[in-house]
């Protein structure tokens, strides 16, 4: 038995690096990190079944290689999509992509394209959790509690004592959303939501337009939700450094892209007397670090393909679901956590995932890779975009990264390999 | 393997070679001695009458890391038209020696950057704007560049860290030991400071910040901030000394500032870089004119400082900078009307504002001139570099255009005559005759940039420097001579040739440890522990993660006695 203090935690895109890893000769287990994802994630065993699987019985690894380049190159219209990998992972799906003529996107891609539609038609004005810890006296929550998705955020980043906040300390107000009751434990006295009249009023686009009404001083008088907002858009000014959190990935409704746009055009007007900044928050399993990587490599976002011409992009019709649909084989990457979506195609699928993953429906090809922070070091980047870390291996299972297989794959293509149109057949 | 490049000019500065006709070998990855008669070289070629230089070396190019990465995103529809489909280069085009397909002029994807380079002739480029939050995302993106080396250099000046080590007088010790341990944990070339406490003050909602104004919560001026640093890489004997980005970029009347500031280094060495940006005057009714002549005569009397220009090119690009103050006056001119603006985990930030210069614009016209001013005034071209801060002044792709422009005064004439028609009256740039000489841009591009940066093996061709060598066609025409080289070699592999790739390489990155007493390593934990809510060891960047388990060139630093 063997502790491990300060292990870097790769999965909700937080990118706490203070859980606690007991090993013993059975495998890994977490200390209670206050964290349910980390909690689950970390537990692995070393008892696992390594081998690949076609049609559900075991082959060697030189077969599934093997079998998996036949898929590919016989492959009219390839998808490659989960991308929940590591930096290098995701940079040899590109690889690939670019080799077979697939397209890529990573699973959770949806509350990204939320935030990036914006920021690559508009712009923003975004900060990172370093500058919320140490600088903001007024977090401003928009929409669900984001401790949904980020169960830790508000006890490392909005609990401590910030460095630059002189007086009272600061309030954390919740417009559109209720703090779920861990997040109203944690926060204590910092909550508020008491004086937020918003009514009957959920639409968040709604909300959001009122607030900024206000803040134009422009609304009418005798609205019932007006005072409240007229008091939060005075806050908003009167405070030294304003941030406006929220998880695009939670708002619910349609056109979820226009709240964001809303708050960033609300961010600009603060910010043009006192400091105000977002905090756009998704991100996890490596979704930034996917993104990112897909940036440098083609210059484009997710959701990018690959065609005679170079990388083409189209937020819409690259949607990994669309794609599944006409896709004939799907490259399935899930390197963290085990257990996949539901994948409704008709083509044939190649996963790359743990091998504890529990499946549906046994996919044409089931390769056990490992996962980036327990049985190989990877890097992932934190859901604030900046910060990329690297985490460490914890045990040793015989198992392959998804570089590695796919690195393999990249071999074996050898000369045969073609560009094709994108989804295209 | 061996390699004879027979009978060429060879324009190699550093060795008092300026066009001499000699055979180069390379052996291996490396120049290597004329092995006499009877070697039997694997290759030769005949570069009779050729012009033969060291592989060029832009010591001040944007190419990695998080603004470059988002400034990619907000210049989507340039992608959009400019794609580039990835393909084998050479025999062996299966594996590694691919290059990959990417898209973009101004903010190219990462083989694309390299290919456009290389191209060119240049085998390194280092990104001048590291910041230590956005160290491991940065050498991520630089080891997926192929074929050119790189390096970042850190910036440091913002930061709460080093503003608190001033602020309560620590001591020049503690932030020499303090900017040695940053250098060594994100694995960095050299310092650089931008707008010294201005990124900072700009968090607690001070919008500007001049050089002797104490900022906020610190009360520490940008002076104070610029001297201490270039102190520490001084006394820590970096080779690279201060990489200065000043304060009131961009404002009109800055010259003075600029002035200011090369006061104020008191005989510390300092590259004070993209000058161009700060050289504004106030003459005129428009209130904006050159200062170019000023600013280049104190350069030119003051031999311990160095600079690099920053030129305007005529188009569309986008700038990309850590100085968010600086970034907030541009961003209401932006083309198309999109911005971005990010403070940065305590330590600075970044601003993304497209951007598009018209030569029908008095300012841009002017911007243009001063630049091309600064160059042609300033006298010693081992201090001065050829730069476009790419993508802030242009992408670099312009390099052939601008040498051209330095090269030949008729063309130069022609084009300034083509701009703005009140441009001229205020700039001297009609009146300069200077023509730069082949020696004087093989001192610019090679050697000067291999010394200042402290890369004895780089930017010459003597024996044992790494065999990155450009061959060039002598032609009038100094755009296409410098657009398309005959013959790049890196690392003594034959790269490209026509202008054509035909075969893949990777380049290595440049780093410097100056070693620091492990003491402060205890108060930086501290401040990672309750202020950026990391451990420390989970932000120090390994020799294995560099270039995929490659890790590091690592340069030599002669620490000086502090007095």
């Amino acid at each position: 038995m063997s502790f491990h203090p300060d292990i870097l935690c790769p999965f909700c895109g937080l990118g706490c690096g203070d859980i606690g890893i007991d090993r013993d000769p059975s495998g890994i287990a977490p200390r209670p990190s206050g964290c349910p994802q980390a909690d689950r994630l970390f537990r692995r065993s070393l008892a696992v079944p390594t081998d690949a699987r076609l049609g559900g019985a075991a082959i060697s690894m030189d077969d599934a290689i093997a079998e998996a380049v036949r898929l590919l190159e016989a492959s009219c219209a390839p998808l490659i999509a989960g991308l929940a990998a590591d930096v290098d992972g995701v940079l040899a799906a590109l690889s690939l992509a670019e080799r077979v003529g697939a397209t890529v996107d990573h699973e959770r891609s949806d509350a990204l394209f939320r935030n990036l539609s914006v920021l690559r038609r508009f712009g923003w004005s975004v900060t990172t959790l370093a500058e919320l810890r140490n600088r903001c006296d007024l977090v401003l929550v928009v929409g669900p509690d984001p401790a949904a998705a980020f169960p830790r955020l508000w006890e490392r980043w909005v609990v401590p004592e910030p460095a630059f906040v002189a007086g009272k300390g600061r309030s954390v107000v919740f417009l559109g959303g209720d703090p779920l009751p861990e997040t109203v434990r944690c926060l204590g006295g910092r909550t508020e939501t008491n004086g937020m009249d918003t009514g009957a009023e959920t639409d968040l686009a709604t909300l959001v337009g009122r607030l900024r009404t206000a803040l134009a001083g422009r609304s009418r008088d005798g609205d019932p939700m007006a005072a409240s907002m007229a008091a939060l858009a005075a806050r908003l000014r009167s405070a030294r450094y304003a941030v406006v959190v929220w998880a695009a990935g939670l708002f619910e409704g349609p056109q979820p892209d226009l709240i964001v746009e809303g708050l960033v055009r609300l961010i600009r007007t603060v910010d043009g007397t006192t400091r105000c900044a977002g905090l756009p928050l998704s991100g996890a399993d490596n979704l930034i670090g996917a993104n990112q990587a897909c940036g440098w490599r083609t210059g484009f976002p997710l959701r990018t393909g690959f065609d005679g011409g170079g990388p083409l992009h189209d937020p819409d019709r690259f949607d990994w679901r669309r794609r599944l649909r006409d896709a004939d084989v799907t490259l399935w990457i899930s390197a963290f956590r085990p257990e996949t979506p539901p994948l409704a195609t008709g083509g044939s699928i190649i996963m790359l995932a743990p091998p504890e993953t529990t499946v549906a429906r046994e996919p044409a090809l089931f390769i056990p890779v490992g996962t980036p922070g327990i049985d190989h070091p990877g890097d992932v980047f934190r859901a604030d975009s900046v910060v990329a870390l690297h985490a460490g291996a914890l045990i040793d299972r015989g198992l392959p990264s998804v570089a590695e297989v796919i690195g393999r794959m990249l071999a074996a293509l050898g000369r045969t390999a073609r560009t094709r149109e994108v989804a295209g057949c | 393997m061996l390699t004879k490049l027979a009978g060429g000019r060879l324009f190699d500065p550093a060795n008092g070679r300026h066009g001499e006709v000699a055979d180069l070998w390379l052996r291996d990855d490396r120049i290597a001695a004329d092995p006499g008669p009877g070697a039997t070289p694997d290759a030769v070629h005949d570069v009779t009458g050729k012009v033969v230089m060291a592989g060029a070396i832009d010591i001040h190019s944007h190419i990695a890391g998080g603004k470059v990465n988002l400034a990619r995103l907000l210049m989507g529809e340039e992608h959009d038209r400019h794609r580039f489909a990835g393909h084998a280069c050479g025999h062996d085009g299966i594996g590694g020696d691919r290059i990959g397909g990417g898209s973009g002029i101004a903010t190219p994807s990462t083989h694309t950057t390299g290919a456009r380079y290389i191209e060119m002739g240049f085998t390194a480029a280092f990104e001048p704007a590291m910041l230590g939050s956005n160290a491991r995302h940065a050498h991520l993106e630089m080891s997926d560049i192929p074929y050119i080396d790189t390096g970042g250099y850190l910036v440091l000046g913002n930061d709460d860290f080093l503003l608190d080590l001033i602020a309560t007088n620590a001591g020049q010790a503690a932030v020499n030991d303090y900017v040695a341990w940053m250098l060594t944990a994100t694995q960095s070339l050299a310092v650089k400071v931008v707008n010294p406490g201005g990124i900072n003050a700009f968090k607690f909602n001070a919008r500007s910040l001049d050089l002797d104004e104490a900022g906020p919560h610190y009360g520490v001026t940008p002076r104070s901030v610029l001297t201490t640093l270039a102190r520490a890489v001084y006394e820590l004997g970096l080779p690279h000394p201060l990489h200065v980005h000043g304060c009131n970029l961009g404002v009109p009347g800055n010259v003075a500032t600029t002035l200011d500031t090369i006061q104020a280094a008191s005989g510390l060495p300092m590259h004070m870089t993209h000058i161009q940006f700060h050289s504004y005057d106030t003459a005129g009714d428009r209130k904006f004119s050159s200062g170019a002549a000023a600013l280049a005569e104190a350069v030119n009397r003051t031999p311990t400082l160095s600079v690099d220009i920053g030129q305007v090119m005529f188009g569309q690009t986008v700038t990309a900078s850590a100085d968010t103050m600086a970034q907030r006056h541009t961003a209401p001119l932006a083309h198309p009307r999109k911005w971005l603006a990010m403070d940065i985990e305590c330590d600075a930030g970044c601003g993304v504002v497209p951007f598009r210069y018209r030569d029908t614009s008095y300012v841009n016209a002017l911007q243009w001139a001063i630049g091309l001013e600064l160059f042609l005034l300033l006298d010693d071209p081992w201090r001065v570099f050829l730069t476009t801060d790419h993508p802030n002044g242009a992408p670099f792709t312009f390099y052939p255009e601008l040498i051209r422009l330095l090269m030949d005064r008729d063309y130069r004439l022609a084009k300034l005559a083509e701009l703005h028609p009140d441009a001229p009256a205020h700039t001297t740039l009609g009146s300069i005759a200077r023509e730069y000489t082949l020696a004087e841009i093989a001192i610019m591009t090679r050697a000067a940039p291999a010394r200042i940066l402290g890369l004895a093996d780089r930017g010459h061709l003597a024996p044992g420097a790494s065999a990155d060598v450009t061959v060039y066609s002598d032609v009038p025409d100094r755009r296409a001579m410098f657009e398309r080289p005959d013959l790049v070699f890196k690392g003594g592999r034959l790269v490209v040739r026509d202008g054509v790739l035909v075969a893949m390489a990777q380049g290595c990155t440049h780093v410097v440890r100056p070693g620091y007493d492990d003491l402060i390593e205890r108060r930086i934990a501290r401040h990672f522990d309750e202020r950026l809510g990391l451990p420390i060891k989970h932000f120090r960047i390994q020799d294995a993660e560099i270039r995929h388990g490659a890790g590091p060139q690592l340069h030599p630093c002669q620490r000086r006695e502090v007095p």
